[in-house]
């Protein structure tokens, strides 16, 4: 059959053809992307293995150690130019970016290595890795097992025996002792003696206070002074405790040889975990993985945010969030009732309309700008000069915070709210609001009991949409109260248990901060990947509950085919 | 106001009323309008109308499309407020109470004055909640007296046996007709004095529209009725008085049968045999 290429334009498949096109680039880009993000950043916590061969360059040879982080491929005759005198003939070198760790000791953990000049690679079982709280990570020969200074254990081959394994289960279960130290004193130091500063800070605020009330009688003081011993008790009770648990994680040390023969000791208080990937098999790699993941999802960053966890970030944006949309749904459906149907439609509305439609344009930065001189300096110095004097000349108020931040994002995405409102409220039949009207119910309960409640999916979908926007944005941010590193959550077991002034940890500042700013790029550029990943999954989630109450308050209030 | 419940069955002979006795110098009158004239913008839709609309009676207003029988019908609650260019002189008064009046609870007239529209309107709520709603709205929360109410006005608008075991069900799951029955049920379980109608079975199928025509008769025992419907059989069928408008101009009103059996005005006549409209 012959058709014409007329006809078969007429006959829309042409059409529909570049339809399914489009469609296919829009789901290959968006799973790419993802698919991206997510290898490279998901990889990072798998347990690499160790290698160590010899490196020759200039009829110099020494033993390099380390992880396989990248491997690419470079122009030989970009090489030579460079004066490195390479004698193959391949246009192309392969060379390797290994991560040699032991910071301390070499200055840095990262080095590249053509392959020309790394011979006898090899994957030994005994090497191990130690995962650090500084300096990160050293890999080594386990040699010795320290006690107060004393050597009480000792293996010097390098191949798997008895003894060693012996000598590694004896290091495994004193880590897992001084874990458990420094669980307890993370639990002292940050809750116990935290909720102690804090009393202790509140008292001072009361004193001030009175001091500034001008209070004459010294009943209130004595009676601070009488709290303030009592924490003053606990307080050196607690310290007493720290001192005894400090000397208790201080006791047990290991000695090991680094690659260059060099023989170092490390304090078991300083190691995280410790492990021999080249002698894993593949279920003790997987559960290392996923005990690495975890990590990463749970737990305090460490060392300038490249290694450890971003829960404080995860939570933050979370947080961040949350408060956003409770502030800008009441704001954003209000001002949308009012423009829709208390407004006399007119010449004026129109404008509000074409306003708050640019508002939403408006550049973020420039929010945050504003956000940072009305929010920060004058309503919360203004908050700051009411209610906190006494705690001045520090600020409470006065400086960057979750609420200001929360605040500012509700100002950036309230026209979104509006216009989602203002369209949802037009979409009720006319029919039903006379009917509740023609039963003597005013505009006002009409408006309660009838229109709200139906338009309630549309003002979902601004929030959602509002979500969006909010969760991603960083520019503003980091004028009003995201920080690299916060000490604390902004949500813990002292009163009043939320803190709007705290400044807070994000997952979109964070990308960039350990992406652009931090010391050691190439250690923290998987974090990137792996945090750009969670800042989308924790988007999608907060999307995913807000279009399931959309859906649910969809089919509640179905509206009618009118 | 004595109501009781009734029972429902369907008697094509209960449509055919007995009003030929009916003189509207009898009648007690519910609703007076005097030279009432309705403009939207400059537009003129109501060219003084005058009528007295009597107390227990069915009023039927007819006429062709754009007449202004519907806009007549909705200055009765004073739903022609919600359009913002409409302006109104005359005067139009409930058992002598001006309803213009500045001042007078609008709200409250709305109670009085109860309203189904063309197409049923149920909110998107129970069917026990659509009835209680008008309830809820006065402030009466004593759960026997919603729970009584809504009995009695379902019943009313003979439609207790059908849902009487769906109470709690949503209201948009129920036919064409029954929404417009729960629309009626609704409306007078607030207790109005008036019962506007407009075009109530318009949207619906000849089933339901027999049923709403007898609920009609029955209603009208206890409420005063006004209906707008171009179906002529129907206003024949269902009202005891009969008002032919056209052009905003209210041609003829008097007694149904003598109406449509003996138009004084040769308007009516053309229309009531079909020669236009």
């Amino acid at each position: 059959m012959n058709i014409s290429a007329k006809e078969w334009f007429k006959s829309g498949s042409p059409w529909v053809w570049m339809n399914a096109a489009a469609v296919a680039i829009c789901i290959i880009m968006v799973v790419g992307l993802l698919g991206l993000i997510a290898v490279r950043g998901l990889s990072h916590f798998w347990p690499a293995g160790i290698v160590q061969g010899s490196y020759t360059i200039d009829a110099q040879s020494k033993t390099v150690v380390g992880e396989i982080v990248e491997t690419n491929e470079v122009l030989t005759k970009q090489l030579l130019e460079a004066g490195i005198k390479l004698t193959t003939d391949d246009e192309f070198s392969t060379r390797h970016l290994l991560k040699v760790g032991n910071r301390d000791i070499y200055g840095s953990d990262f080095t590249w290595a053509l392959e020309a000049f790394f011979t006898e690679q090899t994957y030994p079982e005994m090497l191990f890795t130690a995962e650090r709280r500084e300096w990160g990570n050293l890999y080594g020969y386990l040699r010795s097992l320290k006690q107060d200074g004393t050597e009480i254990a000792r293996f010097d081959g390098y191949e798997k025996s008895s003894d060693y394994i012996a000598l590694w289960s004896e290091l495994n279960e004193r880590l897992e002792r001084v874990l458990q130290i420094h669980d307890d004193i993370l639990e002292i130091e940050k809750h116990e003696i935290g909720a102690i500063n804090y009393e202790l800070e509140r008292l001072r605020l009361k004193e001030r206070g009175l001091q500034l009330d001008n209070v004459t009688d010294s009943a209130p003081f004595e009676a601070i002074n009488q709290q303030r011993k009592v924490l003053d008790l606990a307080y050196e009770d607690l310290q007493q405790r720290l001192i005894d648990l400090y000397t208790q994680i201080n006791r047990d040390s290991l000695t090991a040889e680094v690659a260059g023969g060099q023989v170092v000791e490390v304090q078991l208080a300083k190691i995280v975990r410790i492990f021999r990937p080249n002698d894993m098999h593949m279920g003790q790699k997987m559960i290392h993985y996923a005990a690495k993941l975890w990590e990463f999802v749970s737990d305090d960053p460490r060392e300038a945010n490249t290694e450890g966890g971003i829960f404080p970030a995860i939570f933050g944006t979370v947080m961040m969030v949350l408060l956003m949309s409770l502030l800008v749904t009441p704001f954003g459906v209000i001002a949308a009732v009012y423009l829709r149907e208390y407004a006399k439609q007119g010449f004026v509305t129109r404008l509000i309309r074409i306003a708050v439609n640019n508002l939403a344009g408006v550049p973020s930065i420039v929010y945050g700008v504003f956000g940072l001189g009305f929010f920060v300096y004058f309503l919360g110095g203004n908050i700051d000069d009411l209610f906190f004097a006494a705690a001045k000349p520090a600020p409470t108020f006065g400086t960057p915070g979750l609420m200001w931040a929360s605040l500012t994002l509700a100002l950036l995405t309230v026209p979104v709210v509006i216009v989602a409102t203002e369209e949802g409220l037009s979409r009720i039949p006319r029919a039903l609001r006379e009917g509740s009207l023609a039963l003597g119910a005013t505009k006002f309960e009409t408006l309660m009991k009838v229109v709200l409640p139906m338009a309630s999916p549309a003002m979902m979908t601004g929030v959602i949409l509002a979500i969006a926007r909010a969760a991603g944005e960083v520019a503003p941010l980091m004028l009003v109260g995201v920080v690299k590193l916060a000490p604390s959550l902004p949500l813990d077991g002292n009163y009043p248990f939320i803190h709007l002034d705290q400044k807070f940890m994000h997952l979109g500042f964070h990308i960039y901060d350990v992406g652009f700013q931090s010391p050691n790029v190439e250690a923290a550029r998987p974090l990137v990947y792996a945090t750009a990943l969670l800042l989308v999954l924790v988007i999608a989630l907060l999307n995913m509950s807000a279009i399931a109450i959309r859906n649910h308050l969809r089919e509640k209030y179905k509206a009618l085919e009118m | 106001m004595t109501m009781e419940a009734k029972t429902h069955s369907i008697d094509i002979s209960a449509l055919q009323r007995q009003n030929q006795s009916l003189r509207l110098e009898d009648e007690t009158i519910a609703l007076t309008v005097r030279d009432l004239e309705l403009f939207y913008g400059d537009k003129r839709a109501l060219h003084g109308v005058s009528m007295d609309i009597p107390k227990n009676r069915v009023t039927a207003f007819i006429g062709p499309s754009g007449c202004g029988k519907s806009t007549l019908l909705r200055c009765f609650n004073r739903m022609n407020d919600l359009v913002d260019s409409c302006r109104i002189k005359g005067n139009m008064s409930l058992y002598g109470e001006n309803i213009y009046e500045r001042g007078i609870d609008v709200a409250d007239l709305r109670r009085r004055v109860g309203m189904v529209f063309q197409k049923p309107n149920p909110f998107p709520k129970s069917i026990y909640e659509n009835v209680a709603y008008g309830l809820r709205i006065q402030g009466i929360n004593k759960k026997r007296v919603i729970d009584e109410t809504v009995e009695w006005a379902l019943k009313s608008a003979a439609l207790w046996d059908e849902v009487k075991d769906r109470l709690h069900e949503s209201a948009l799951g129920m036919s064409g007709g029954q929404q417009q029955r729960l629309v009626i049920a609704r409306t007078i379980a607030v207790k109005p004095e008036v019962l506007l109608l407009d075009e109530p079975a318009s949207a619906l199928d000849p089933i339901s529209t027999l049923k709403i025509e007898e609920l009609i008769n029955e209603l009208k025992k206890d409420f005063t009725i006004v209906i707008v419907t171009h179906n002529m059989q129907q206003a024949a069928r269902v009202s005891d008085y009969t008002a032919f408008m056209y052009m905003g101009d209210l041609i003829e009103f008097g007694v149904t049968d003598r109406l449509f059996t003996n138009p004084e005005k040769k308007q009516t006549e053309d229309y009531i045999t079909g020669r236009y409209g």
